[in-house]
């Protein structure tokens, strides 16, 4: 039998986690969802902790974690606020292709300085023609010498107007599709980057969403990432650490909508009775609660395999595609217990549906993950 | 300095809590112990006056069951130097004398210059082991401290908030100073820390040792009789008035008539 049991140090980082989200995050969602405001104190505060880059090895500055802490310490954030969870966590994702593609000259060189103070990180994938057809991307890379010229607009990035650091994907010849693709790494001061305004969001509006256009950004050749062939398995491999933790937000949006509901059913009566005591309540309590359980051993599985050196493709797919809708529909059967209450701003359960709806289309959309799913399942097959 | 920070595990905050079967107690199983409340506060005083004067040290010891570790962990995660758990009698015990007793005996092989500690655990509030240990260590004791600071190596200032006013105090080193209050609010544990917290050695004093040393003392001289819950609250009551004067009166008829706070 798998043990489901957590290490003591397991546990202790997902205390200092819960006690983070609860004390410093929390009392600000509210406020921040509703006035979208970036707060850059709180962000700060995560990065003095080490929350922020989790998954950098401790040598470079970050926290070093695995893939299960990372989903426990995510989860808690989540819990107490979707949107800033997603800015403290985009570093991970921005950070992963030097991880993953980076020489050691290259890591040393750009992760000791990053993390050794407060930056952010952005990872430029997705651009406005496409994001789910990654091998299509348009944005052009044209050798310069003996490095490259950036051109072309990448769009919904995650800290954009803020990001010191961006990793891109740009194209030598899109003719190639997926094989003419590499990574680069491109400081946020380069001459010819163009932030884009903050886009206005359903939800995740603690976090900070821009366009980011290149406009003949030059860069040295040492700033590549991998051969001029490696950019798109760069950002597949990426991904294929990142969804994980995108699975433990998903079920920190779950897991909350379920307490507020559980608690406000212990409260609000009708008929007489505390609506806990109907069993439409009952009934609905019981699937949200399936729902977040089987979304936390998903996740926890995913992690699991990725740390003992699986691919995790199909695992991560599963874990992230599952969540993420169960996050939506336990925030969505949250809104029916609160009833109109719940369809009120001033009451907590509206903004995870919102927030929840995003777990879906990023870091992959739903229909990616169920196009991996099936063929790594049918690869069983054939 | 050598600071001696003394710490005892609390459930959480959180904690559901219920009695044992015996109905004497506290029952520790499926309750969270941390450090917390004003212990919490004494470690972050401790480590502000380790940081404002190079060279010192900070030193966590708990006195009681198991839990210890943990806490004595988070204390580390913190910025603790070292750790000692003064293991308790098997039995358990909540004697805070029991427990001054144990702590003083660790002391004696301990460096010691200010030994610091909540003015009183967040649980049970009794506040009396820092007196205690003073006594019984043989130095000076001061309770519901603030604005603690070091005045050279061999003395303290600190403030004491009373009724009347607030004093302040000088006072000498060795002494045994319970905390009302740090300077600053706690501060959190960082993840990389947390991690090394870990792996950090834990000084452990066992009970034949501390039972050895108190000898006929080493028995525990109160033991709890009865422990309860506060009855559940009963649900509040909305006055709907349109003017304060209805509310005022509507307001004095039920202080009156159904609570009977007055005739």
């Amino acid at each position: 039998m798998p043990d489901f049991s957590l290490t003591a140090e397991q546990e202790s980082l997902r205390d200092a986690a819960r006690k983070f989200a609860r004390t410093e995050m929390a009392p600000k969602a509210a406020e921040c969802d509703k006035s979208a405001r970036f707060p850059e104190e709180i962000y700060r505060k995560a990065w003095e902790l080490g929350l922020m880059n989790l998954n950098v090895p401790t040598e470079y500055g970050g926290s070093g974690l695995g893939a299960l802490e990372q989903c426990l310490i995510v989860e808690e954030l989540a819990y107490a606020c979707g949107g800033m969870t997603t800015s403290i966590i985009a570093n991970c994702l921005a950070l992963e292709p030097i991880l993953l593609g980076g020489t050691a000259e290259q890591k040393s060189r750009w992760l000791n300085p990053f993390c050794a103070e407060y930056h952010l990180a952005s990872f430029c994938l997705t651009e406005p023609g496409g994001g789910s057809d990654a091998a299509g991307l348009q944005t052009r890379a044209r050798k310069d010498g003996d490095g490259y010229v950036l051109s072309g607009e990448k769009c919904f990035i995650t800290n954009g107007p803020h990001a010191s650091l961006f990793t891109v994907f740009a194209t030598l010849d899109p003719s190639l599709r997926s094989k003419g693709i590499a990574a680069f790494i491109v400081p946020g001061d380069a001459p010819g980057i163009v932030r884009g305004k903050d886009e206005d969001k359903m939800g995740h509006r603690a976090s900070s969403t821009s366009t980011i256009r290149f406009e003949g950004v030059r860069i040295p050749g040492a700033q590549r990432l991998g051969g001029e062939q490696d950019g798109f398995s760069i950002a597949m491999r990426t991904l294929d650490q990142t969804r994980t933790p995108i699975g433990a937000l998903a079920t920190g949006i779950a897991q909350a909508a379920l307490d507020h509901s559980a608690r406000y059913s212990l409260e609000r009566k009708s008929f007489g009775k505390v609506i806990a005591e109907h069993q439409a309540i009952q009934i609905k309590l019981a699937n949200m609660a399936q729902a977040v359980h089987a979304a936390r051993l998903l996740t926890w599985h995913a992690a699991w395999s990725i740390d003992h050196g699986h691919p995790g493709t199909l695992e991560s797919s599963i874990a992230k595609c599952f969540a993420s809708d169960a996050a939506l529909r336990v925030a969505d059967e949250a809104i029916q217990i609160f009833g109109g209450y719940g369809y009120m701003r001033d009451y907590p359960v509206e903004k995870l549906m919102r927030d929840a709806k995003l777990t879906q289309i990023y870091e992959g959309s739903n229909e990616i993950q169920r196009i991996v799913t099936a063929r790594e399942l049918l690869r069983q097959y054939g | 300095m050598e600071i001696v920070v003394l710490i005892k595990p609390i459930p959480e905050a959180e904690s559901r809590l219920r009695a044992t079967p015996d109905g004497r107690g506290l029952e520790p199983e499926g309750v969270k112990f941390v450090l917390a409340g004003y212990d919490e506060s004494a470690v972050e005083q401790a480590l502000l006056l380790k940081e404002s004067l190079p060279g010192s040290r900070v030193h966590a010891v708990s006195f009681g069951p198991a839990r210890c570790e943990e806490t004595l962990r988070a204390a580390i995660a913190l910025g603790a130097d070292r750790a000692t758990w003064v293991e308790g009698p098997p039995e358990g015990s909540d004697d805070p004398v029991l427990a001054a007793r144990a702590l003083a005996a660790a002391l004696q092989t301990v460096p010691h210059d200010l030994v610091l500690g909540g003015k009183q655990a967040g649980d049970d509030e009794e506040g009396i082991v820092p007196g205690a240990v003073a006594e019984l260590l043989g130095i000076p004791s001061f309770g519901y401290v603030t604005d603690l600071r070091s005045s050279g190596p061999s003395g303290l200032t600190f403030l004491r908030p009373t009724e009347a006013g607030v004093e302040r105090w000088e006072a000498p080193l060795p002494c045994v100073v319970g905390l009302q209050q740090a300077w600053n609010d706690p501060r959190s544990a960082k993840l990389p820390n947390i991690l090394k917290s870990r792996k950090a050695p834990i000084l452990k004093v066992d009970w034949p040792t501390t039972s050895k040393a108190l000898a006929l003392e080493a028995k525990p001289r109160s033991i709890g009789e009865k422990f309860e819950l506060p009855a559940p609250r009963t649900g509040a009551k909305m006055i709907e008035f349109k003017t304060p004067e209805e509310a005022a009166e509507k307001l004095v008829r039920l202080l009156r008539e159904e609570a009977k706070v007055f005739p």
